[in-house]
């Protein structure tokens, strides 16, 4: 089996070609050799969600998806989640005027989350984002202060960017 | 930050949002792992995966060819080079450890390590670890301090009898004679399981040679950023003045990240070596065995309790599983020193007696956590207190209330000799049974349920001791005894206030904090102060971020240095508006007459002072630049009490929070958005410490709970909405500050443990092992026998 393959991914909206180790992790591949570094590691086993990046649409968790495995996807870290004009997403908005991070590490995992659960569910109940944010863990906030920020953006038209 | 307020609103005690978490809400933060310099090696380490054996011997042959591979380096190899541990002399029995910074003869537990690997890149070092083969002569394994104890069991080290890295024995006041003249005697036993802080991000660090003027500069993920700088110099035998220490975005602490730990000396060691940055980046499995556990200890707790329901003595045995070493440079002695010293909590209690010990195990050391034996004293006595007002017939708040150390006592010297004052102990619990309905709950719960579960009501009160000043303290046989803390204020030549301070937040905010402190006492807006907490070359002297401590220290170094400053300002501005001093104030970043006929922006005072000194009497312009230190000299008491209510299913065994109400006293608040995260993040933390959280060893010393999915934290469909209210009273130390960092997981542990207990109680069991897993549930109602 080769060892390297060279692919294409979108990320952020910017167009990349690299040659990759096959067995490179995509979170590994968007921090390290396109250097994202917003994208965080909490397990590398697919529990805490901080590694979630949005892929074609859908959160994925980037410590179990191989860089091979994205070769012509579209992918949105955080890093790509500012509007146009360089002013915070909707959702970052909420998360910082709501207290909702404390040490940070979590945050760009819940963001991706939220983004794609509001997409589905505009205007949910508070049980319904407590059991979609339920895949990602916070050590600081007991979630009290995520789940209003998320809770906030509750029947607001979906960002256009998301 | 919000740029415009009313005239004279006090920013303390504002909400203000923090722009300190604008980077990592934009995923700009900089964490440990997003570092990279030029010519970066990376560095891995080979761990041992027995609890005891002798090392025989090391073949790294083969590692050593691997192209990629830079250096291999075995704990023989740094003999000599680097100073090991060895633990201080103790002032109470027990035996001192020595530990090397990779094994040298021996390894005492799973995960300690063995040899380093320096390569290219990280996958690489990996690599090479699985080509080193490590010969072991497995020796018999300590894993049950009650074992390890005894006369015959193993040695986890042969410098320590009765494997007692710890043992003290403290009595005050008449114990025997109050247990004689008692009404009742209640006695019950309390375990809790080990635990993790769980960062979400690990440790790491990053060693670099001669950057800057510093002989080596250390980022670390640590909440202590001088006291790394001051045991590295001393172990790689540098002077302190050679090494500087930075602490980048740091993905939570929870004291996890307040010990210095073997690979950072390594790290450290092998880039002055290699001339090169080495960088080592933990991952979450090195996490779970190789950074601190804790708590993991046995209680016998027993109370002399007189016909009114007043706790006459407490007496303790403490036993608690410290694992492999002491832990550098807290000790072993802080979890059993705390757990059993602070027994008495919040309560009057003349008489106290008990003797706790810190037993080595082989298994990974214990180290400082949240709130360090606190919980599970809170939660021992707690459960106590149920047990006592059942046998009375006393409501269980009435009998808290009757025990509680009233304000009229104060100041209550306890008879573990604190002072509590300034503290609102019964006010907070008449709030939470307030706010909760109590009695309500209470009635409700003696209807027969419809829906088949157990209903429990727990309440318990606590005492939190912040803030510790140099006349009290930390804990006794620790290495650090600190309580002395510098801030700088500095009035750029824009008339910015840059505030600088060895006092870095893990989400704390503590900035923030400061800033709107300095606002407060300055007239400078929130917009014009900037300000750095992390970095040893940028700031003065401080011990750093831990025992809820940072918000009283920097605050009160704020407030003392902003006075000298604004003296400084208002004596140039005088001179230079050529009106009294005493006609001036500092509003909105401006310096002006009371009667704002005549106005001096602080810009255009620093920029005649920075620019135009020659024109200013020297006398009138020494810079604007100051330094103070702040001690409180003693600890300021927090506390809290919760009232929580659970349906225990005793056909399952699970336990569901149904309400948690929360009345805390956290002293005068600076910004209340901030202090409630701090509070219920605790909060959640405590419920996860007392129905989920567990780290599991086999009877050979193995972990079983070595990720995620087998050591289970609080997502957010365990943790119920926090109903939280405030009792506050300002304390002594300047602004009225108190820590509120650690104070609510003390009250979770033991509000959640006597709702538990009640609910049980129902049905007539009982629950003493913690936490409460749906198999400890049904152990404890029957269900499942004792031994399973």
């Amino acid at each position: 089996m080769a060892r390297e393959k060279t692919i294409q991914v979108t990320v952020n909206g910017r167009a990349f070609e690299k040659t990759v180790s096959v067995r490179r992790s995509l979170a590994d591949f968007i921090r390290e050799d396109l250097h994202y570094t917003g994208t965080h590691l909490g397990c590398e086993h697919g529990v805490c969600g901080a590694c979630t990046v949005s892929m074609n649409g859908r959160s994925v968790r980037s410590c179990l998806t191989l860089a091979v495995q994205a070769d012509g996807a579209e992918i949105t870290t955080i890093e790509g989640l500012r509007n146009e004009d360089g002013t915070r997403h909707p959702i970052q908005q909420a998360f910082l005027e709501g207290f909702a991070l404390q040490c940070g590490y979590c945050t760009p995992g819940f963001l991706i989350t939220a983004i794609e659960f509001l997409e589905e569910n505009p205007d949910p109940t508070e049980a319904e984002v407590r059991e979609a944010l339920s895949g990602n863990l916070c050590r600081c906030s007991g979630y009290q202060a995520i789940v209003d920020a998320v809770m906030s953006m509750s029947g607001k038209p979906a960002p256009e960017n998301a | 930050m919000a740029d415009t307020r009313f005239v004279n609103q006090k920013m303390v005690g504002t909400s203000v949002v923090p722009d300190e978490a604008i980077p990592l809400v934009e995923g700009e933060g900089r964490f440990l792992n997003d570092i990279r310099l030029p010519g970066m090696y990376h560095a891995a380490f080979l761990r041992s995966q027995h609890a005891h054996a002798r090392i025989l011997s090391i073949d790294a042959g083969a590692a050593r060819q691997m192209p990629g591979v830079i250096q291999v380096m075995t704990g023989k190899e740094m003999l000599g080079k680097v100073d090991p541990f060895e633990s201080m002399p103790n002032r109470f029995s027990g035996g001192q450890s020595t530990q090397h910074w990779l094994a040298v003869e021996k390894v005492r537990f799973v995960g300690e390590a063995v040899c380093v690997v320096v390569a290219e890149d990280r996958a690489i070092a990996e690599d090479a670890i699985d080509l080193i083969e490590v010969e072991y002569d497995p020796l018999p394994a300590v894993t049950d301090p009650r074992l390890g104890e005894k006369d015959d069991a193993p040695l986890v080290h042969e410098t320590c009898p009765n494997n007692y890295l710890i043992k003290r024995d403290y009595e005050r006041g008449n114990v025997d004679e109050a247990f004689e003249k008692a009404h009742l005697v209640v006695k019950r036993a309390f375990s809790i399981g080990r635990k993790q802080a769980l960062c979400l991000e690990g440790r790491g660090c990053v060693a670099a040679y001669r950057e800057s003027a510093f002989t080596l500069t250390m980022w670390m993920s640590h909440q202590l950023p001088y006291v790394v700088r001051h045991y590295l110099a001393k172990h790689l035998r540098l002077g302190e003045h050679e090494v500087r220490v930075i602490a980048p975005h740091t993905g939570g602490g929870f004291g996890q990240k307040a010990s210095i730990y073997p690979e950072e000396f390594v790290c450290a060691h092998l880039a002055l070596g290699l001339r090169r940055p080495v960088k080592w980046v933990e991952d979450r499995l090195e996490n779970m065995v190789a950074s601190t556990h804790a708590r993991d200890q046995q209680i016998e707790l027993a109370a002399a309790v007189d016909d009114q329901g007043r706790i006459l003595a407490l007496d303790s045995n403490v036993w608690v599983d410290v694992g492999a070493y002491s832990t550098y440079l807290w000790s072993a002695g802080m979890e059993p020193l705390q757990t059993a010293g602070l027994m008495p909590g919040p309560y009057q209690i003349e008489a106290l007696r008990y003797v706790t010990r810190g037993v080595a195990t082989n298994k990974t050391p214990v180290g400082p956590y949240r709130a360090v034996g606190r919980p599970s004293a809170s939660a021992s006595l707690e459960l106590l207190i149920d047990d006592a007002a059942r046998r009375l017939d006393i409501d269980p708040v009435e009998m808290r209330l009757r025990n509680l150390i009233p304000g009229e006592k104060m100041p209550y010297r306890n008879a573990n000799n604190l002072v509590h004052d300034n503290v609102n102990y019964v006010p907070c619990l008449k709030l939470t049974a307030a706010k909760a309905e109590y009695d309500k709950l209470r009635a409700e719960q003696a209807q027969a349920s419809d829906n088949g579960k157990l209903r429990g009501i727990g309440v318990a009160c606590f005492a939190e001791l912040t803030g510790l000043g140099t006349s009290t303290a930390v804990g006794p046989g620790t290495l650090l005894q600190p309580g002395r803390d510098a801030v700088t204020l500095r009035l750029e030549t824009t008339g910015v206030l840059t505030i600088a301070a060895a006092l870095p937040s893990q989400g704390q905010r503590i900035m923030t904090a400061m800033t709107q402190v300095a606002a407060d006492e300055l007239g400078i807006k929130l917009s014009d102060i900037t300000g750095l907490t992390n970095d040893t070359a940028m700031a003065p002297y401080g011990f750093g971020t831990f025992a809820s401590r940072t918000a009283v220290f920097g605050s009160g170094a704020v407030i003392k240095a902003a006075r000298e400053l604004r003296r400084r300002i208002l004596a140039l501005a005088a001179h230079l508006m050529e009106v009294p001093e005493t006609d001036l104030t500092i509003v909105d970043s401006v310096v002006q007459t009371v009667d704002r006929a005549k106005t001096m922006t602080l810009r255009e005072m620093t920029d005649q002072s920075y620019f135009s000194a020659k024109h200013i009497p020297e006398d009138l312009n020494p810079g604007f630049e100051v330094t103070s230190f702040y001690d409180p000299k003693f600890g300021s008491f927090a506390a809290g009490a919760h009232t929580v209510v659970v349906d225990v299913d005793p056909q399952t065994g699970h336990v569901e929070i149904v309400r948690y109400v929360a009345a805390e006293d956290v002293g005068t608040i600076i910004n209340p958005a901030v202090v409630e995260g701090q509070i219920i993040g605790g909060i959640a933390q405590g419920i996860g410490e007392a129905l989920m959280e567990e780290l599991v060893y086999d009877a050979d010393g193995q972990p079983k709970t070595v990720t995620l999915a087998d050591y289970t934290i609080p997502s957010a469909l365990e943790i119920p909405t926090i109903e939280l209210h405030h009792a506050n009273t300002p304390s002594a130390a300047l602004g009225g500050f108190k820590g509120c960092g650690e104070g609510s997981i003390i009250g979770a542990v033991g509000a959640v443990a006597c709702a538990v207990a009640d609910a049980l109680n129902r049905n007539g069991g009982d629950i003493t092992a913690f936490p409460a897993t749906p198999e400890r549930v049904l152990t404890g109602l029957g269900v499942l026998p004792t031994d399973s």
